[in-house]
C-alpha cells in the first residue's frame, strides 16, 4: 500500500501502450475484467454519431464554494464592519439595475417588433388586397415568403455564423447555468446583443415563435454583465462592484437577472421569483429571494413605464408585461364544480399533446445535431421553415371560408378579406395574419361565435407541427407563446363543441375560457413547469379566480406528459450533453460508492512545487483538469504524500503570470504581494496557459502554494454512497471533491462529470459516456 | 354598470341634500296649504301624453282622483314656469320617438330626426340650466332631483344613448344651423347613384350589373373607407353601407371570385416540397456529425453498463 499513486499510473500507462499488465492487483478487485473492457472497447469504434447519452467535456462546473484560502481571510480581515454595509447595499443596487436594464430590454424588444411586423404586416396586407381584385394571389404569396424568410435570414446568421449559443429559447442555457454548470459564451454582451436582434427578427419573420423565453436569457446576462461592474468585449471597466467577480456572487445575480426576465416578460412579478426557484437557483436563501422579488418589481414596472411613454400617456402603470392577456371580463369568468373534471381532462389531453410535441421535437433535434450542423444548412433550414410557415397560412387562409363580419371596434389588427363579402373578414386570417401573441389575446377574447371549428381545428394542427418544427432552429426564439396558442386553440375549440353539445350550455362554455386551460394544459405538457407556471398564467391574466382550475390542469399535463417523455427543456439540455445534477441522486443508486464513482488517478501538486511541472501539467491538453489537490511530502521521510488543500487552475494561471516564485520573491524583497483582487481581475476569462510565456530558467524556480490553495477542501472516505456525495454536491455547489483514504491519501477526485453520468434509463441505472463535442 | 352605480349614488347624494333643505321649508311654510288643483291636472295630463298608451286609458281618471285629494303645500309644488317646461319637453320627447320608430330599419334616425333632437335637447338644457326663470326658480332641482326615480332625467337619458350610440355627431354640422354635413350629403347622393345603377341593370344579367356598376360602388366604397378613416360615420352611413355591399356581395355575388386555385396550389406545392429536398440532401451529403468517445481515467473496472447489471444481478 506504500505507493499507490505510483502502481495506479503505471498501468495507465500500461493501457496506453497497450502491453498486457501483471495482474498485480489494484485497489480493489483484479486486472482481468478490466482487461477484457479494454479490449471490447477497443472493438468499438472510438466515435459514435450524437445522442442523448453523452457527457460533453466542454462543459464545467462554476466555482460556487468559496476559496478559503489565506488570502480571503486576510483581505475579510481588513475589511470594516461598514464595508460590509456598502457590499450588501450595492448589491440591493445591482438588483435595481438588473431589474431597469432588463425592463427597456424588453421594452424595446416589443416596440421594435410591434413596429417592424406592423410595416410588414401592411404591405403584404396591401397587396393582397390590390392582387385579390386582379388577380396573381400567387406573387403575393411569394413576396410574404421571401419578406418573412428575409427577416429570418438576418436572424439566422447573426445566430449561427457569430453566437450559437444565443439559438433557442436560452432558458435551457440557463437552467444549467443555475444549476451550477459554466456553459461557454452564454452570459456574454455579444450573446446578448445576438439574442435581443434574433429574437425581433424571427417574430416579425413570422415564425412560430415568442419573444418571452429570450428575454429571460436577456435578463441573465444583463445581471451578469452589470454584477461585475464591467465589460471584457468593450474593454471597459467601471472599477466597480468588484467584489462580485466571482461565480458565486455572479450565479445569486444571475438568478436575479432570469427572474427579471420573466416578470418582465409576462408582467408576473412572483411569477418570475418562483421561476428562478423552481428552475434555477439550487442555492436559496432568504436576502436573496427577496433581492430577486425587487428586481422582478423593478423591471416589470420599468416595463409598464417606458411602454406608457409610447403609448402616449405617460406615468400609467398598469399596463403590464410583454405579453399582455388581456383581463377577463367578471361575467365569463366564473366557473363552477362540476367544471373542474372537464378541466382536469383538459390537463390530460394537454400532457398528452405535449408529449407529443416534444417526442416529435426530440428526434427532429437528434437529426438536426447529426446532419445540420454547419451555419450555413442552418440559416438555409431557417429560411425554409420562414417560407413554409408562410405558404402555409397563405394556403389556410386562401382556402378557409369562414368570414365574419367586422366588429364595431375592429378588434382585428389585420383584417383580411380576401374572398369574403365586403364588410367581412376572413376569420383565418386573425389567427395566421397576425404576430402569435396578438392571436392568443384574440383567442382568449373574441366573443363566441368569431371562429368557428373547423377553423379552429385546422388551425391547431398546422400551428401544432409549425412550432414543433421552429423549435431548435438556428434562431432565437421561445416556445411559451407557440405553446399557449396551440393550447388556446384547442382549448378554445373544446369550448365550443361543449357549448354545441348541451342544450343550454352558452350559459357556462364561455370559449374564451376554455382556451386559456387549453392553454396552460398545452403549456404545461410542453415545458412541465408547475407552481411558476401557475402563478405567470395568473398573473399575466390578473385573475386569481382561475388560480384553481390552471393549478389542476397543470399537474395533470405535467403528470400524464411525465408519463411519456420529459419536459421539453430538460430533453434540450440532454441532447447538448451537459452535466446536469437533478434534484436526487438516481433511485437504486446506494451501492455506487465513491470509489467507483471517483476518477482516479488524481495528478496532485506538491506544497512547494517546480514551476516546470505545473506548466507542464497545466499545458497537457489530453488532461484538461481543472482543480489539482495540493499533497505535503514530508522530506527524507518514507510516507506517503498527504492532503493538504486544493488549487484551482485559474489561481495557477493567475500566479504563473504574475511569477510568483519563491527564488523571484527573494531576490526582490520589495515585490508587490499578490492579492485577491489580482484573481478578480482576471475573472471570469483567464488567459490559457499557452499565453503564458514562462522561460527556461523560470521553469526551475519553485513555487509555493501554500497562501494561494484552499485549505481546507470537502474531502469524502472512498466508501461513502453516491446519494450523499451527489447531495454534497447538489447543496453546497461543490466543484471537486477530494476522495481519501483513512491516513488522508488523495485516492481520487469527484467532479460533477462523474456523478452526472449516473441515470436512470428505461434498464435501471445507466452511465452516460464522456465525448469531445 | 359602474356608470349607473355613479348615478345612483349621485341621486342619493342629491336626495339627501333635498330632504334636507325641504325639511326646513316645511318647518317654516307648513299652515300654507293653498288648492293647486289646476296645475297637477295639467302636469298629469302631460304625463298622460307621455304615456300615450290605450291600455292605461282609464288610468287618468283614478290619477285624477286621486291628485285632487293629495296636494302639497304650494312651495313644495314646481312652479308653473316649471311645468311649462316640463310640458313642451313632454311634447319634444313625443316627437323624437315619434321620428325615431319609423326610422329604425333602414336606419335613418341621423338624417331624419335630427332636428327634433335638437329642439328635446334644447328643452333639456333649459331644464337643467343653473339659470333662474320668471319668479326666481330653477327648475333643475325640482325637476330634475327631487325623487329616486328622476324620471326626466333618465327619460332624456335613454333618448341620449341613442344619440350617441348611433354617432350622428359626426353626421351633423351644429353651425350655422343644424344640418347634416356636406361629407354626409355627398355619400348619400353617391349611395343613391350606385343604387339607381343597382336599379337599373337589375333585371338584367348579374355579370352586366357586376361590370357596369363597378366604379359607382367602387367609388361608393372608397369613400366610406375614407370616411371611416376620418372618423365622421354615424349609424346611417354605416348602415347603408353595410346593405349596399350585402346587396353587392350576397345578392348580386359580385364579391372577387377564387380564380387562381391552381397557381396558389403550384406556389405552394413548390415551397412545401424544398425541405424535403433541403432534408433529403442534407441526410444523404452531409457527413454525419461524430463524437470521439473519451475514456475516464477509473479507479476500477465496474464503469461500464454490463458491470453495472453484473452487478446488480
Amino acid at each position: 500500500m506504500a505507493n499507490i499513486t505510483k502502481k495506479v499510473s503505471w498501468s495507465s500507462r500500461t493501457d496506453e501502450s497497450g502491453a498486457a499488465g501483471e495482474g498485480t492487483p489494484l485497489l480493489n478487485g483484479s486486472e482481468q475484467p478490466r482487461l477484457s473492457r479494454q479490449d471490447s472497447l477497443r472493438g468499438r469504434p472510438k466515435e459514435i454519431p450524437h445522442n442523448e447519452k453523452l457527457l460533453s467535456l466542454k462543459y464545467e462546473s462554476l466555482d460556487y464554494d468559496n476559496i478559503e484560502n489565506q488570502l480571503f481571510l486576510e483581505e475579510e480581515r481588513r475589511m470594516s464592519h461598514m464595508g460590509f454595509r456598502c457590499l450588501e447595499i450595492s448589491r440591493w443596487v445591482v438588483c435595481g439595475l438588473i431589474g431597469f436594464l432588463t425592463g427597456l430590454i424588453a421594452c424595446f424588444i416589443d416596440i421594435v417588433v410591434e413596429q417592424l411586423a406592423g410595416i410588414k404586416y401592411q404591405v403584404v396586407k396591401e397587396n393582397i388586397e390590390r392582387f385579390t381584385e386582379f388577380g396573381g394571389l400567387s406573387i403575393s404569396l411569394i413576396l410574404w415568403a421571401v419578406l418573412n424568410s428575409t427577416f429570418v435570414m438576418v436572424g439566422a446568421i447573426i445566430v449561427a455564423f457569430f453566437e450559437p449559443i444565443a439559438a433557442g429559447s436560452g432558458i435551457p442555457q440557463i437552467k444549467c447555468y443555475l444549476n451550477g454548470v459554466k456553459i461557454p459564451r452564454v452570459v456574454r454582451l455579444k450573446t446578448l446583443v445576438v439574442k435581443v436582434c434574433g429574437v425581433i427578427c424571427s417574430v416579425v419573420g413570422g415564425l412560430a415563435v415568442g419573444k418571452e423565453g429570450p428575454m429571460i436569457h436577456s435578463g441573465a446576462v444583463v445581471a451578469a454583465g452589470v454584477s461585475q461592474g464591467r465589460s471584457t468585449s468593450l474593454k471597459r471597466d467601471f472599477k466597480i462592484f468588484e467584489y462580485f467577480r466571482r461565480d458565486t456572487e455572479k450565479r445569486d445575480f444571475v438568478s436575479a437577472g432570469a427572474a427579471a426576465g420573466v416578470s418582465a416578460a409576462f408582467g408576473a412579478p412572483v411569477g418570475g421569483v418562483l421561476f428562478s426557484l423552481e428552475e434555477g437557483a439550487s442555492f436559496w436563501n432568504q436576502m436573496l429571494t427577496w433581492r430577486i422579488f425587487f428586481a422582478s418589481m423593478i423591471s416589470t414596472f420599468t416595463l409598464n413605464f417606458f411602454l406608457s411613454i409610447y403609448h402616449k400617456n405617460p406615468g400609467d402603470l398598469s399596463n403590464p408585461g410583454l405579453i399582455n392577456f388581456g383581463r377577463f371580463e367578471s361575467e365569463s369568468m366564473a366557473y363552477n364544480l362540476y367544471e373542474i373534471p372537464l378541466f382536469i381532462a383538459m390537463g390530460a389531453l394537454g400532457g398528452l399533446l405535449g408529449a407529443l410535441f416534444n417526442f416529435l421535437n426530440y428526434w427532429l433535434t437528434i437529426f438536426r445535431i447529426r446532419y445540420i450542423h454547419r451555419p450555413c444548412l442552418q440559416v438555409m433550414e431557417a429560411m425554409l421553415v420562414a417560407a413554409v410557415t408562410a405558404t402555409v397560412s397563405f394556403t389556410m387562409i386562401y382556402f378557409s371560408n369562414d368570414c365574419q363580419p367586422l366588429g364595431p371596434e375592429h378588434t382585428e389588427e389585420y383584417p383580411l378579406q380576401l374572398f369574403c363579402a365586403d364588410g367581412e373578414y376572413n376569420s383565418m386570417a386573425t389567427a395566421f395574419f397576425n404576430t402569435p401573441e396578438r392571436s392568443v389575446r384574440s383567442l382568449f377574447h373574441n366573443p363566441a361565435g368569431t371562429y368557428n371549428p373547423l377553423t379552429l381545428g385546422l388551425f391547431t394542427l398546422t400551428y401544432f407541427f409549425l412550432a414543433c418544427w421552429t423549435y431548435g432552429l438556428a434562431v432565437s426564439a421561445g416556445v411559451f407563446i407557440p405553446s399557449l396558442l396551440i393550447g388556446a386553440a384547442w382549448g378554445r375549440l373544446c369550448g365550443i363543441l361543449l357549448a354545441s353539445i348541451t342544450a343550454n350550455g352558452s350559459i357556462w362554455a364561455d370559449p374564451g375560457k376554455y382556451a386559456l386551460i387549453g392553454a396552460g394544459a398545452q403549456l404545461g405538457g410542453i415545458v412541465r413547469m408547475t407552481l411558476s407556471l401557475t402563478v405567470i398564467l395568473v398573473e399575466a391574466t390578473g385573475n386569481v379566480t382561475y388560480g384553481l382550475p390552471i393549478m389542476l390542469v397543470l399537474m395533470t399535463a405535467k403528470i400524464v406528459g411525465d408519463y411519456f417523455e420529459e419536459g421539453l427543456y430538460d430533453i434540450h439540455i440532454k441532447l447538448q450533453s451537459v452535466p446536469f445534477l437533478h434534484w436526487e441522486a438516481p433511485a437504486t443508486s446506494h451501492w455506487l460508492t465513491a470509489r467507483e464513482v471517483m476518477s482516479s488517478p488524481v495528478t496532485c501538486l506538491n506544497r512547494i512545487e517546480k514551476v516546470g511541472t505545473i506548466v507542464d501539467i497545466l499545458s497537457n491538453t489530453s488532461t484538461n483538469h481543472n482543480g489539482f489537490p495540493v499533497v505535503v511530502q514530508i522530506t527524507g521521510s518514507d510516507e506517503p504524500a498527504k492532503l493538504c488543500g486544493l488549487i484551482l487552475r485559474s489561481q495557477l494561471i493567475v500566479l504563473l503570470k504574475h511569477k510568483v516564485f519563491v527564488e523571484l520573491a527573494r531576490s526582490r524583497l520589495t515585490q508587490r504581494k499578490l492579492q485577491l483582487k489580482d484573481f478578480r481581475d482576471a475573472y471570469p476569462r483567464f488567459p490559457p496557459i499557452q499565453s503564458i510565456h514562462v522561460s527556461q530558467d523560470e521553469r526551475e524556480c519553485m513555487m509555493d502554494l501554500t497562501e494561494f490553495m484552499n485549505a481546507t477542501p470537502y474531502t469524502v472516505p472512498q466508501d461513502t454512497s453516491l446519494p450523499r456525495v451527489f447531495k454534497l454536491f447538489r447543496a453546497l455547489g461543490l466543484r471537486h471533491l477530494v476522495v481519501v483514504d483513512d491516513e488522508n491519501r488523495v485516492i481520487g477526485l469527484v467532479t460533477r462529470k462523474d456523478l452526472a453520468r449516473y441515470h436512470l434509463g428505461k434498464h435501471g441505472l445507466e452511465e452516460l459516456q464522456l465525448a469531445q463535442t | 354598470m359602474f356608470l349607473h352605480q355613479n348615478v345612483a349614488f349621485f341621486a342619493l347624494l342629491f336626495m339627501s341634500a333635498y330632504i334636507f333643505v325641504s325639511g326646513d321649508v316645511v318647518n317654516l311654510t307648513a299652515s300654507d296649504l293653498i288648492d293647486k288643483s289646476g296645475l297637477v291636472r295639467t302636469s298629469s295630463s302631460a304625463a298622460a301624453a307621455v304615456v300615450n298608451s290605450p291600455v292605461l286609458k282609464p288610468a287618468p281618471d283614478l290619477l285624477f282622483s286621486l291628485n285632487l285629494l293629495s296636494n302639497f303645500p304650494e312651495d313644495l309644488e314646481i312652479s308653473e314656469y316649471c311645468n311649462e317646461l316640463l310640458h313642451i319637453f313632454g311634447q319634444r320627447y313625443v316627437t323624437y320617438v315619434n321620428c325615431l320608430v319609423p326610422a329604425a330599419r333602414p336606419v335613418k334616425v341621423c338624417q331624419n330626426c335630427f332636428s327634433s333632437f335638437e329642439s328635446l335637447n334644447d328643452t333639456y338644457e333649459n331644464i337643467s340650466s343653473n339659470d333662474v326663470g320668471p319668479g326666481n326658480v330653477s327648475c333643475r332641482d325640482s325637476l330634475l332631483r327631487s325623487d329616486r326615480l328622476m324620471l326626466v332625467f333618465l327619460l332624456f337619458n335613454n333618448l341620449k344613448d341613442i344619440w350617441t350610440k348611433s354617432n350622428c355627431d359626426s353626421c351633423i354640422i351644429k353651425v350655422p344651423h343644424f344640418n347634416l354635413t356636406s361629407d354626409t350629403l355627398y355619400f348619400l347622393a353617391t349611395l343613391n347613384r350606385t343604387l339607381s345603377c343597382f336599379e337599373k341593370y337589375q333585371q338584367g344579367n348579374r355579370t352586366e350589373l357586376c361590370t357596369n356598376c363597378k366604379t359607382a360602388y367602387k367609388g361608393l366604397n372608397d369613400l366610406y373607407s375614407g370616411m371611416e378613416k376620418n372618423q365622421t360615420l354615424c349609424i346611417d352611413i354605416e348602415d347603408a353601407m353595410n346593405m349596399t355591399r350585402r346587396l353587392w356581395s350576397k345578392n348580386f355575388n359580385c364579391s372577387s371570385p377564387r380564380e387562381e386555385t391552381v397557381a396558389v396550389i403550384a406556389v405552394s406545392s413548390f415551397m412545401l416540397f424544398l425541405p424535403i429536398i433541403f432534408y433529403l440532401s442534407s441526410f444523404l451529403h452531409s457527413e454525419q456529425k461524430k463524437r470521439k468517445l473519451i475514456h475516464p481515467k477509473r479507479a476500477k473496472s465496474y464503469t461500464s453498463l454490463m458491470n453495472i447489471q453484473d452487478k446488480m444481478s
